[in-house]
């Protein structure tokens, strides 16, 4: 699975400690989600879609692997 | 792994000091009775009573110490516990229950009689060791990245 979320920080201009304390992961966790070391649950991937007001869709896409 | 079923973050320096506190108290123990590893063999024929000596009661209470040292090291929670680290914890136990368990059938097919209480204590470590050195080793890999990046 892709995933936008460094686009998505930039944009919103917060830093991967801001979104893990956010949505109550620690930094190394966003940070292995965004080197896509890591698969994060429904439940994780719609809080961080909630920080960001966008769909999950637009944040993580099917890779063609999946 | 449930969060629930993890002892508090602090509960790994109680671990880590019942283990430190563990190891003068062996070493004086050991320097007194320099025969301390015969001292807590099973007996051998139904007659003997080598249970329950000193040595024995000192030997139960010095692996129960470590051992609980051990289970708090090994099942605090970090100061984050997030679904990542459950995942982690948990694919480490697999491989320290697979490690056991591949120790274990060797020691069926290779030791008998006495030999076989050796490796009974030697799986009583082995789990929780290889778990530990595991665990740390993952969320240390895991944590570089961020170090470096220091975003």
């Amino acid at each position: 699975m892709k995933n936008t979320l460094r686009v998505q920080r930039a944009i919103k201009n917060i830093t991967q400690a801001d979104l893990a304390d956010a949505i109550g992961v620690s930094r190394q966790t966003i940070n292995t989600i965004e080197s896509n070391k890591y698969v994060p649950s429904t439940v994780l991937a719609l809080k961080i879609a909630r920080v960001f007001g966008k769909p999950v869709e637009e944040i993580f896409t099917l890779d063609d692997e999946d | 792994m449930k969060p629930y079923l993890l002892f508090p973050y602090k509960a790994r320096f109680v671990g880590l000091a019942l283990i430190a506190a563990h190891v003068p108290v062996r070493a004086i123990w050991e320097a007194i009775n320099p025969d301390i590893d015969q001292s807590h063999r099973l007996p051998v024929n139904p007659g003997d009573s080598l249970l329950f000596t000193n040595s024995h009661l000192f030997f139960i209470a010095s692996t129960v110490l470590v051992l609980s040292g051990l289970f708090l090291i090994a099942f605090s929670k970090e100061k984050v516990e997030d679904e990542q680290i459950s995942k982690l914890r948990l694919d480490c136990l697999q491989w320290a229950i697979y490690l056991n368990y591949f120790l274990l059938t060797l020691s069926v097919i290779f030791t008998n009689g006495i030999n076989f209480t050796d490796v009974l204590r030697l799986n009583l470590w082995v789990p929780l060791l290889f778990f530990i050195i595991r665990f740390r080793w993952v969320i240390y890999w895991l944590g570089r990245p961020v170090n470096q990046e220091n975003l």
